[in-house]
Formats: structure tokens, sequence, C-alpha cells
């Protein structure tokens, strides 16, 4: 698969010769009047600054950009002027509506002034000074293994897909790279939680893993985002928030409050994206009901793992003790039925109709028992 | 001098201690968002649009009912959650987990949730530091009920 | 092509079954917290740095701990975690650490988690309000923007390419990675805005480094594409930074270039680090080390080469198109290019790759040692 250059650039002569030619002050400026639209940005607000929606201003906005890409296959950037031979980059994302969103270069200006740093913004002496019970402290780890877990597939989502996608759409690959910064850093507070507490990490989940690997694997950019960005972005959401809620520590409340911030760019973008993709494309709702269909059971893969359901039961009633279990699963049928309606929303609202799936019948039917 | 709450002077105290504060919400980054509080009271709603931008509250002010068109939510609840909340954050300088807005809101039990769609329902979570830390400055200013 | 689950959850009736009695009744399994994995308990070190990586690399959590071949985790649980059978191959293509280690990635990440900055707002960009360049400068400028956000962006792609397929085992160099892709979409994103800001707009491609650039995107391991990109192409844009800096017309371009130079100097830190890494522990590699040179430093003349950039640079370092500025470029330019070759070669020798600097071993270092006797002879230090 390896890409040579298409000369030995230091053994050729008509290269050598431009070069020392440039170099004894013979200058061609060939690229001197470049034949490119002359426009002066300024931000529209000066106390947000610069953003990616000032620039969207004639041949270089995002605005302008085709619904199909067919003559940019480089990495020339959007509005410069081509020359000479270019290279083909071999991408394979060439179509708007697949990737794009009307609130990506909102959320990407969003993701980069909302950072944190866990090493210092989470109170982590706090665990210390307050140390949890042992199980409690046991399930906590247990759940951030799993949540680790998540957060390993969703970094690899944008990864695997970035390289592939037009340079044109550039704002929606810069979001990508924010969205695997987001990710590297709830992986890394979560891990630095689920060891700080002396636990240990904990196990690794079967049925999840099954079922990311499906979602993370999928065969087009839509139905990957559709599946990691909105519906595991969205599952992971109810999870922070869940946590804080029932959070046994100000270093929990503080990490999950934070992720939740993280958390929901990704659904919000994931959301925005299918809604686009099928104003768009509507003959794919038909397409993407019938993929649903197949990958939707991946929900129960996570919704139904022991590795982050029993921990949250615990976490939810504060401990092992019958009592605590019994208002930890009562938690968590409110919490499943949190996750199963907004699912069925966020769907509803970007234009697919899941209201008689099978996910939506199961988790109608759960009640705790009394 | 204590401000009533609810009222337009209880956010505008709480809209100046933001404005004393920007470094930290500067820190915390942009928050764009309209969202709507709602405070029942013996039958009755007192309702209150916030619309912040960039990193400030810009405008707050009193509707007879919150329309959720114009919102990307609404957060309502009896005055005496409200009360509770706020009490709690006087108290502990900041709400502490069982009295915090997600906490509160999150089963829709004490405080409801409300958005005509789910993308501004989700601006909640994605400003949800900064909204708790907006409300966290009543610690720092005189509240009466 | 997609990947199917071992289950369908729905039809798993054994699965839905326990899942409900779970949540119905209480009565948890807990298998979990008999969890076979070690029990650690981290601290601070420095409380002001907060709690690091390196904090919490202890036991078989630590880097230390990872072998040169990870044969027991291939799927997506974190270092350390219990690995129960059944578990799906996340098929990573890199699952030797010589292929990708760095002493010292994890410091190189947490610096990037802090110090990341924000060109929507960290760029006093109001201070180019009325702010007019000469047409020679301003336009030189934009040509330059042009080529950096051009280029930038493979220096995001090439990268995150390689994220999913290594081994989740190396966390650290993961998360690294993708606070490269952050800080290169964040260079893409400065230099577009600035180009946007200078009146002329984006100028012309540089195809000469297209061409050459697209090597590193196709690289054929993750080692030969980090020497290519974080050690050589980086190596030289950090050097192209400083010049910049050094040329800059107003002080909105130094803060720009002030602050990618600190990006980019973490980027060629973990290259170095790496290329070191695996001349001590794989000496045999040594020479698959220098056929990845031959390349990448083939790369690094193209950018030389392009026309379109020197031109640029010349203008910016000589303030003008007259005979004498552009004099005074070439001058300057002279001394950028040679600088640039021999930071490159001082930074092999640093790593362990003395050789190299040998016109036998290097056609790079033959021109360089070329240029030096012409710079020499006209007077040109550097």
């Amino acid at each position: 698969m390896a890409f040579y250059a298409d000369k030995d650039y230091t053994e050729d002569q008509a290269v050598l010769d431009a070069m020392n030619a440039v170099m004894q002050g013979n200058l061609t400026l060939h690229w001197f009047n470049a034949h490119t639209e002359k426009i002066r940005v300024q931000p529209k607000d000066q106390r947000r600054g610069l953003t990616y929606e000032d620039l969207d201003l004639g041949s270089y906005g995002y605005s302008s950009i085709p619904e199909f890409v067919r003559d940019e296959q480089s990495m020339v950037a959007r509005g410069s002027e081509k020359a000479g031979k270019l290279p083909d980059m071999g991408y394979l994302v060439n179509r708007k509506s697949d990737v794009w969103s009307h609130n990506v270069t909102a959320l990407y200006e969003e993701s980069k002034a909302r950072r944190w740093v866990p090493a210092v913004d989470v109170p982590w002496t706090e665990l210390d000074a307050r140390p949890l019970a042992a199980e409690l402290e046991t399930a906590c780890s247990q759940m951030y293994t799993f949540a680790q877990e998540c957060a390993l597939v969703a970094m690899d989502f944008p990864s695997r897909w970035v390289a592939l996608i037009n340079q044109e759409f550039i704002e929606l690959k810069s979001f990508m790279c924010a969205q695997m910064l987001d990710d590297a850093r709830l992986l890394e507070a979560f891990r630095k939680r689920a060891l700080y507490g002396g636990a240990g990490l904990g196990r690794a989940s079967v049925s999840a893993e099954q079922g990311l690997k499906e979602w993370l694997w999928a065969d087009s950019y839509p139905q990957g985002s559709l599946c990691i960005n909105l519906i595991l972005g969205g599952f992971t959401l109810a999870v922070y928030r869940q946590v804080a809620a029932f959070a046994p520590s100000h270093a929990d409340r503080t990490i999950m409050r934070y992720a939740m911030q993280d958390a929901a760019r990704h659904v919000s973008y994931g959301t925005g994206a299918l809604r686009y993709h099928l104003e768009h494309q509507p003959d794919q709702r038909l397409a993407l009901r019938a993929y649903l269909e197949s990958a939707e059971h991946v929900m129960l893969a996570l919704l139904g793992s022991p590795e982050l359901i029993e921990p949250l039961i615990i976490i939810c009633g504060g401990g092992i003790e019958h009592s605590q279990l019994k208002a930890g699963c009562a938690a968590v049928v409110k919490f499943l039925r949190l996750v199963a309606r907004e699912y069925l929303e966020r769907l509803s609202y970007a234009g697919l109709d899941r209201s008689g799936s099978p996910l939506a019948r199961i988790l109608s039917e759960i009640t705790p028992q009394r | 001098m204590a401000v009533k709450f609810p009222s337009i002077d209880y956010f505008n105290a709480l809209k100046d201690q933001m404005a004393a504060d920007q470094a930290r919400f500067r820190r915390l980054g942009f928050i764009d968002t309209t969202f709507g509080i709602g405070v029942a009271h013996n039958g009755a709603s007192r309702n209150f649009v916030l619309a912040f931008e960039v990193f400030e509250l810009k405008n707050v002010h009193e509707v007879a009912e919150l329309d959720l068109a114009n919102l990307d939510f609404a957060i309502e609840g009896d005055l005496a959650v409200w009360r509770e909340m706020i009490e709690n954050i006087k108290r502990s300088g900041e709400a502490d987990t069982a009295h915090d807005l997600n906490t509160l809101a999150h089963f829709g039990e004490a405080l409801k949730i409300s958005y005509a769609d789910p993308e501004g329902h989700d601006k909640l979570y994605r400003f949800m530091e900064s909204i708790q830390e907006f409300f966290d400055l009543s610690s720092r200013v005189e509240v009466a009920f | 092509m997609s990947y199917l689950s071992t289950n369908n959850f729905f039809e798993d009736r054994a699965f839905l079954d326990k899942w409900l009695y779970t949540i119905r009744t209480g009565e948890l399994d807990l298998s979990w917290m008999k969890s076979s994995t070690e029990k650690v308990k981290p601290h601070a070190e420095n409380p002001r740095r907060g709690l690091v990586y390196r904090d919490i690399s202890l036991g078989s959590y630590g880097v230390e701990a990872i072998p040169e071949k990870v044969r027991s985790n291939r799927c997506y649980a974190p270092r350390g975690a219990e690995i129960p059978p059944g578990m799906p191959d996340a098929q990573p293509w890199v699952s030797r650490k010589s292929e990708l280690w760095a002493h010292n990635t994890d410091g190189y990440y947490e610096e990037a988690v802090t110090r990341q900055w924000n060109a929507t707002t960290d760029i006093p960009w109001n201070h180019l309000e009325g702010a007019e360049l000469p047409e020679a400068t301003g336009k030189a400028l934009a040509q330059l923007m042009t080529f950096l956000t051009e280029v930038e962006m493979i220096a995001t792609d090439t990268p995150a390419m390689w994220l999913p397929r290594l081994n989740p085992d190396f966390i650290e160099v993961k998360a690294f990675i993708a606070a490269q892709a952050m800080d290169e979409a964040r260079h893409t994103e400065v230099f577009r805005k600035r180009a946007l800001t200078t009146g002329y707009g984006l100028m012309q491609a540089s195809p000469m480094n297209e061409m050459a650039l697209k090597h590193l995107r196709d690289a054929d391991s993750f080692s030969e594409m980090s020497v290519a990109l974080h050690l050589v192409a980086e190596g030289n844009v950090l050097t192209l930074f400083r010049f910049s800096e050094y040329l800059s017309p107003t002080d909105v371009d130094k803060k720009i270039f002030r602050l990618v130079m600190q990006d980019e100097a973490r980027h060629v830190g973990y290259g170095m680090q790496h290329f070191k890494w695996v001349l001590e522990h794989y000496p045999q590699k040594r020479e698959i080390l220098h056929s990845h040179l031959d390349e990448a430093e083939n790369i690094s003349f193209a950018g030389g080469a392009a026309t379109e950039l020197t031109e640029a640079f010349i203008i910016l370092a000589g303030g003008g198109l007259k005979p004498e500025n552009i004099a005074q470029g070439v001058r300057v330019t002279t001394a950028f290019q040679l600088k640039q070759m021999q930071e490159h070669f001082e930074r092999l020798d640093k790593c362990g790759m003395p050789e190299r600097k040998s016109i036998d071993r290097s056609k790079l270092f033959a021109m360089f040692e070329m240029g030096k006797a012409a710079a020499a002879e006209a007077g040109i230090k550097f």
C-alpha cells in the first residue's frame, strides 16, 4: 500500500535547476496572482473571537460546499488555486449529506472553548479524605472500567473515518479531531478514577464489546455515526447523568459533569447529522430503519451488561444491603426508561420512527418487583 | 440587601456575580443557550427566560408562560424545591450532589425538564457546568423567599 | 463487510432473562467483584501537577508492564482489566511495543491536554483591524499560510488513521495521537483564518509537497509513518515555525507561530523518543530506519524545492520585491534551509544515528554539505 513520491527530488535535474534559479534571486512568482477570491474576514462578535462561521464567505465558506464533491481528491485547501499534478488522497466519503450537520462548526468551537483537564480539574484528594466503603468503591471501579471500554470505541470511530473523508469538509474533520481528544480525555479521567480508589480495574464486558465492535465497524459513515454518536453517545450521556445524580463523591460528580458536556456535544452532532442526512437523502430512511432492525440489539448488549448494570445498581443504592439494592434497582429502572424515551425522541426528531421497535417494547415492560 | 426568589432581581444579582467572575466562566467556555425557569407556588407559576451568550447572561425577563418553541429547554419545579436548592448552596458554597440541577431534574421528579426538541434538551448537558456554577453564585447573594 | 456480534441480544433469552431478573429482584451476580486484577493505590506525586498518567503507571497497569508483544489483549479492554472469554478481536495492526513506544509519551499527552489553546479566542485578531501589509508581503504571507493550512491536515489524517489500528493496551500512545490530531486541526484552522484575514484570500496549492506528503499518509507501518511525520516533516516544520516567528510582519503572526511551535515541539519530541527507543532496544532495526529516512528525506527536500513556498519565504524574509529585498531574502532563506537540515541531522545524531551524517548514507546530507559550502562562499552564516 506504500506510496512513493513520483520522483527522487534530489536527483531530478529540472527540480534542482528550478531551485537554484530561485535561490539565485530569479523568482518565478507563478503563485503571486493566484486566481482566488480576495476577501478579508473579521470577527462578527469580538467576544467570541474569529470563528469558522466568520469564514463562511464566498468560495471559502462551508455553505458553498456542493452536495457531491467530485473534483477535489487532493489536500488542496478549500478555495485555494489548484496547480500542477496533485495526488489522489483516496477519499471515500465525498457527499456532504453523509457527514454534515448544521451545528458542526458551532460544536467544534464549543469543544475548544469547553475543554477541561482531568489531572487538575477533578478534586482527587477528596477521595483520600473521604474514602468510599469497599463495595461501593469496587462498584465504581467496575463502572469506570466499562466506561473506559465505551470511550476507547468512541475514540476509534472518528479516527477510522477522518482520513477517508474529503478535505473539503474541513470543519467537520476538525470536529472529529475534537471528538478524538474528548474521548481520550474521558478515557484518561475514567482510568484515573478507577485506579485511584484502590480497587483496581474491573472486568471487561463481553456483551458490550461484541456489540460495540458491531457498531464501530459499520459499513458506512452515516450508519456508524448513527450508532456511535447518536445511540452510544446518548446512552453514555444518560449513564454520566445517572452517576452524577447518585455520585458517591465530589470527584465522581465532577468527572461526570464534565463528561456529560463532552458526550452531549457528540450526541448533538449525531442527531444533527442524521437529520441533515435524511433531509437530503430521504430514501435512506428505509435503509437506516432496516439497518437498525439488525443493529439496535447492541443497546441491549450495553444495558444488559452485568458489568454496567450491577455496579450502577450499587452506586444508585449506595451499597449492597438489601434495602440499598432495592433502591438502586428502582433508580436503574427509571434510568432505563429515560434511556428508551430519549433514544426514541432523538431518532424521531432526526426523522426515524422506532416507536415499535423490540428495544422500545422490552424497556417499556421493565418494572422493579415491589 | 436581600433579593427575593423568584424575581428578576435575583437573576440579575447572579448576572452581576457572573460578570465579576468572568475569568472562571471564560475558563469553562462558551455558553450559548436560552432557557426557561418556572417556579410554581400555590397553583400559580412565575416564569423567567434566561438568555446566555458567549460568557455571560445577556438578558433575563419574566414571562406569563414559557414558550418551548423559543427556548432550548425549561426547568420547572415547586418553590419548595428551588428554595431547598438555594439554601443548600448558601450553606455549602455550592450545591451538593442531592441538590444540584442534574440530580433534581434527572428523573423529572423534583424539577422537570421540558423541551420542544432533543437538540435543545442536550444543551442543558452541553453547558451543565456553567449553568450549575451560575446557580452556585447564589452563595454570594442574600436571598429571601 | 461489517462485523456482526456473536449474539443477537434480542434473541438471547438467557441474557434477557438474567437481566430482567437482576433488575426486578436486586439479586446481583457480583462475579465481577471478584475480578483477579491488581489492587494499587496511586497518589499524585506533585499536587500542583495533579493526578497524571505517570502516577497511575503502577504494577500491571503501568507502561513498564507492557511487553514487547502484546498477546493477551486484542479487544477493547483497558490495560489491566480482567478479560473474560468471548471478547471480540479489535483487529489491531500494531501490537508490538517497539513499533510505537517512546519514553515520556504520557508526559507529552498530559502537556498537550493542559496546553490546548484556542485559535478562535487566543489570537488577538482585532489587532489586524486596519493593519494593511504591502502587497508583496501580504501575498507572501497569504501564500505561506495557504501552504501551512494545506499540509497540516495531513498531520491530522495520518496519525488519526493509525489510532484505531493500535492495540488498546497502548493507551498513552493512543491518547497522544488523539491530542496530536486536535493540535493539527487547530493549526489547519489558525493558518486558514490568518490567510483569510490578509485580504488576499488563499493562494496556490503546493503540488510537490502534496505528492511527497502522500507518502506519510500511506506509510507501511506506524514506525515508518512516525519517522516521516514526527521526526522529519515536523522537525522541518518546527524550524519553519521558528523562522516564521522571527520574520512575522505583525504581532498577531508572532503569536500564531509561538503557539504552533509549542505543539510542534511536542510532536517532534515524541518522534525523537520513539526513534531513540527503537535504536536502543532493537539495534537490528537500524537499517530499516535508514530506509524509512531515505524516502522521508526525499519529502524534506521536496519542501525546499517547492518554489511557491520558497519564493514566499524569500519575499517575507527580504521584505519586498526589489532586488535588494530579494537578495536579503535569499540570504535569510538559505540560512533557514541549512538550519532545517542541520537540525534534522542533529536530531538523528542525538537519537543515536550519527552515521546518517554522511554523503554516502544520505542524499540530503550531500545536499546539506553542498549548501554549506555555497553559503560559506557567499558569506552566509546560519
